[in-house]
């Protein structure tokens, strides 16, 4: 289509004569109404939307004027801005269409993550009230700081342990329920997908009763020492023994019972994905369970077992509100993410807190380049 | 297509260039608030002036936050002038967070002068001078209070509204009955009816350090009650000021002083390991069961509203309190440890809010809240009949015939230190993670050089 009107366009264009109007040709009392209808729009929606700041307009009504005028204004946006690239030349309007219907959300995406980007990345070259740089100190300072490395150290053990043992322990469970008769199979997956319904706090004040500590003579409330106790052993402060990082292994197994569901649920769905035919083919040619399942099940969900290994993966670099509310960083469990709310909120540094985030950033782009990799691989395929 | 993408990369970058201005600029009042601010003083934050409406934040809730408002009833229809109050338990990152934001409060309530310093120090604030009389100030708070908000170069930000006082030893009534003594002079002395008491098969400390984010904070009151008893108030200071660096010989006394106290075998049930995971709010508890199963606990006069009903029912009938005593051979007088909530005016453009404070830091208010307990008035002049029972009237007559009250010195030294560095390194020092040498010296080096 675009072709056919290309060569129409390249034909016809030299022969033609100014005075008659060709459908191709620019057309510029449409583009003032693009340009004015621009304008006036973003000039109505947001003046709706200060005076909502200013008056006090019930919170219903700000729903309602928030919906209409959001939605019906990107729509007239959207439509004026068509109106003005359809003036131009045909050619042009060809090629510069998508750009145009992009440039809203593209500026958007400009203003809510590119900028706040920069911006953090300038202030973590400047002092703790962002009035001054102050060069490299805030990352000398942070790496020179014991509390630091140690978060470094606990973030590469969690990214170490947690998405390999999600991955494992939902494909066990997948793999196993499916073996089992519907009605159970439902039962048992339920179950394990239940901890996902939970926020992170709330399973966090959960485990930290499962971790909890009395001393020796008293009842011991929490969950663990109970169990341990009526072993015959001395009750154990669980989340202060730090001995081979024991305790966050402790904190990991929280986020480990949240996600495995999420990794469960998705890897089930591959499994049952794979073609019947394949296994019966690999059984007649004699192979067992074992490799079956290693052989033929496992290549063929290899994508979603990478898909669901690289999303357990940002979530663990990101991990906060665990360790935030279990120790709070205490006992040689800090991580990342709770030493820059610590820097930021508790002792108003943000040249250190952007430092610190700004590295983070720069852990997380690996990953994240791998994940648009493997799914530009994936669609390939398709 | 790869030049392509080259280019629509370099785009996004230099656009994101443009938009992002370099740094906030520093000359100007950082603090002017939603209403643009342009007035010429600092500290135009806030509501609009004069619009009949007084926003204060502050960081009591539930409770507490009842027992505030049920006091500004009777001031509010008086004058005409409505006050709302938003308490928020994390009030430090809010209002933080609120006036980095352009956002501040017509008023703050402040838990920590740090903070309202830090603060004050970015110019968003409006100093008291302004709308308070010094002179009646001077002669009804109990003297100690207004230091704490008193800038280097003398300017003095805010003013209390509240006090709590720390040097307090809570006591089962058993403790009395079985004859040990409610007036140690020392506490040497209060060491040997400690040792008496663990002779006798019970732990004598209640003792417990675990608040959440703030885990620890219980250890450094005691590090600072021990630093005003060995050394006196002048050393405490430079301490607090950072004149004498965290890991000098006087602060490292103080701790081993704390941990004859809290590390001897047998003063503290289940040792260090049990302080550290045993919420503050529960640690007086067991001093009420029968038997006790510990007796002494030091804690500021706010406990008694973590205290078990029955207890908190029949205060004057089931606890003593009694004054955490001078040291022998350390400063020859009798230091108090407090602290305060302090009032401090972000919109100094609104009348309304300067009536607000005057009458919230003065002696007329908070009668209400005395008589709901859990309040006490910073002002020696205030009506001590308004308390609601002798315990609170026993603790308000510590806290004037003190020769010396100090501030809360995690509460006065940078955030890194006071909300940081000092809390975990309680933690870590008695779990037993840190010497004393090595805490001090780990402390010192997270003090903020600039």
């Amino acid at each position: 289509m675009t072709t056919s009107a290309d060569k129409a366009d390249t034909t016809t264009a030299p022969s033609a004569g100014p005075p008659e109007r060709k459908p191709g040709s620019a057309q510029p009392m449409k583009a003032v109404i693009g340009v004015v209808g621009i304008v006036i729009t973003i000039a109505v929606v947001g003046t709706a939307f200060q005076a909502m700041n200013i008056y006090d307009v019930p919170r219903i009504m700000q729903a309602v004027v928030a919906i209409i005028a959001g939605v019906g204004g990107a729509g007239l946006l959207f439509y004026f801005i068509n109106q003005l690239v359809e003036a131009l030349p045909l050619r042009l309007s060809l090629k510069v269409i998508p750009y145009a219907f992009l440039l809203p959300a593209f500026g958007l995406l400009v203003a809510f993550l590119i900028y706040p980007t920069v911006q953090t990345i300038i202030y973590s070259f400047a002092n703790d009230t962002s009035t001054e740089f102050v060069g490299f100190d805030n990352y000398t300072y942070v790496f020179g700081d014991e509390e630091f490395r140690r978060a470094i150290v606990n973030t590469l053990l969690w990214l170490a342990i947690v998405p390999a043992s999600t991955v494992v322990i939902g494909l066990a469970v997948a793999v196993l329920a499916d073996k089992l008769a519907p009605t159970a199979e439902k039962v048992a997956k339920s179950l394990i997908f239940l901890p996902m319904a939970i926020s992170m706090v709330g399973a966090a004040t959960i485990w930290r009763f499962v971790y909890a500590f009395e001393p020796e003579g008293e009842t011991q409330i929490g969950l663990l020492n109970a169990v341990w106790t009526t072993l015959g052993f001395d009750p154990v402060s669980w989340l202060q023994t730090s001995t081979l990082n024991f305790n966050d292994v402790l904190l990991m197994v929280i986020l480990i019972w949240l996600q495995a569901g999420f990794a469960m649920v998705l890897l089930s769905a591959a499994i049952k994905g794979v073609p019947e035919d394949t296994l019966e083919a690999a059984r007649i040619d004699g192979a067992n369970e074992r490799k079956i399942f290693f052989q033929v099940v496992v290549p063929q969900i290899r994508g979603t077992i990478i898909a669901v290994f690289i999303t357990v993966l940002l979530m663990v670099l990101k991990v906060f509100d665990i360790v935030y509310v279990i120790t709070n960083g205490n006992f040689e469990t800090n991580v990342i993410a709770v030493l820059f709310v610590q820097q930021i909120f508790q002792f108003g540094e943000n040249g250190r807190a952007s430092a610190i985030v700004v590295l983070l950033l720069l852990a997380v782009l690996p990953a994240l380049f791998w994940q648009v990799r493997h799914f530009r691989e994936e669609e390939a395929n398709r | 297509m790869k030049r392509n993408r080259r280019a629509a990369l370099g785009a996004v970058l230099a656009a994101a260039m443009l938009t992002s201005g370099c740094l906030q600029s520093s000359d100007d009042n950082g603090g002017d608030g939603g209403d643009g601010g342009d007035g010429g003083t600092t500290g135009a934050g806030g509501s609009d002036p004069n619009d009949g409406v007084v926003e204060i934040f502050g960081a009591f809730t539930g409770a507490e936050q009842e027992a505030f408002n049920e006091a500004l009833v009777a001031f509010e229809e008086e004058s005409g002038i409505d006050i709302a109050y938003t308490g928020n338990a994390d009030f430090t990152t809010f209002v933080r967070s609120r006036v980095q934001g352009g956002q501040p409060p017509d008023i703050a309530l402040f838990p920590q002068p740090g903070l309202l310093l830090d603060l004050a120090a970015q110019d968003n604030m409006v100093p008291i001078d302004e709308y308070l009389d010094r002179g009646t100030l001077d002669e009804t708070l109990i003297p100690g209070f207004l230091d704490a908000t008193t800038d280097e170069e003398g300017t003095t930000w805010g003013a209390p509204m509240r006090m709590a006082v720390k040097s307090l030893v809570w006591v089962p009534k058993g403790y009395a009955e079985e004859g040990y003594s409610l007036e140690p002079a020392t506490v040497q002395e209060l060491n040997d009816i400690a040792t008496e008491i663990k002779d006798s098969g019970t732990a004598p400390w209640c003792l417990g350090y675990e608040s959440g984010a703030a885990t620890g904070w219980v250890g450094t009151d005691w590090i600072e009650e021990m630093m005003l008893r060995l050394h006196g108030p002048e050393v405490y200071d430079q301490w607090v000021s950072h004149e004498i660096p965290f890991d000098s010989p006087e602060v490292q006394e103080a701790f081993e002083a704390y941990g004859e106290i809290a590390l001897t075998d047998g003063n503290v049930q289940g040792g260090g390991q049990a302080i550290v995971s045993n919420p503050f709010g529960e640690a007086g508890n067991p001093s009420f069961e029968n038997p006790p199963k510990c007796y002494l606990h030091r804690q500021g006069n706010f406990a008694t509203g973590f205290f078990p009903e029955d207890v908190q029912g029949d205060l004057d009938g089931s606890v003593d309190v009694m004054y955490f005593p001078a040291y022998e051979g350390g400063y020859d007088g009798n230091p108090v440890l407090g602290g305060g909530d302090l009032a401090a005016l972000f919109n100094g453009e609104d009348d309304d809010s300067k009536e607000v404070l005057e009458w919230l830091t003065s002696d007329e208010f908070g009668a209400e809240w005395a008589q709901a307990g859990g309040w006490l008035s910073p002002h020696a002049t205030f009506d001590g009949s308004n308390y609601p029972d002798e315990t609170t009237r026993r603790v308000a007559e510590i806290a004037s015939e003190a020769d010396v009250f100090r501030f809360d010195a995690s509460d006065l030294m940078p955030a890194e230190v006071g909300a940081g560095t000092f809390w975990t390194g309680m933690v870590d020092w008695t779990t037993g993670r840190k010497s004393t040498e090595e805490v001090t010296a780990d402390i010192e080096s997270s003090w903020p050089s600039g």
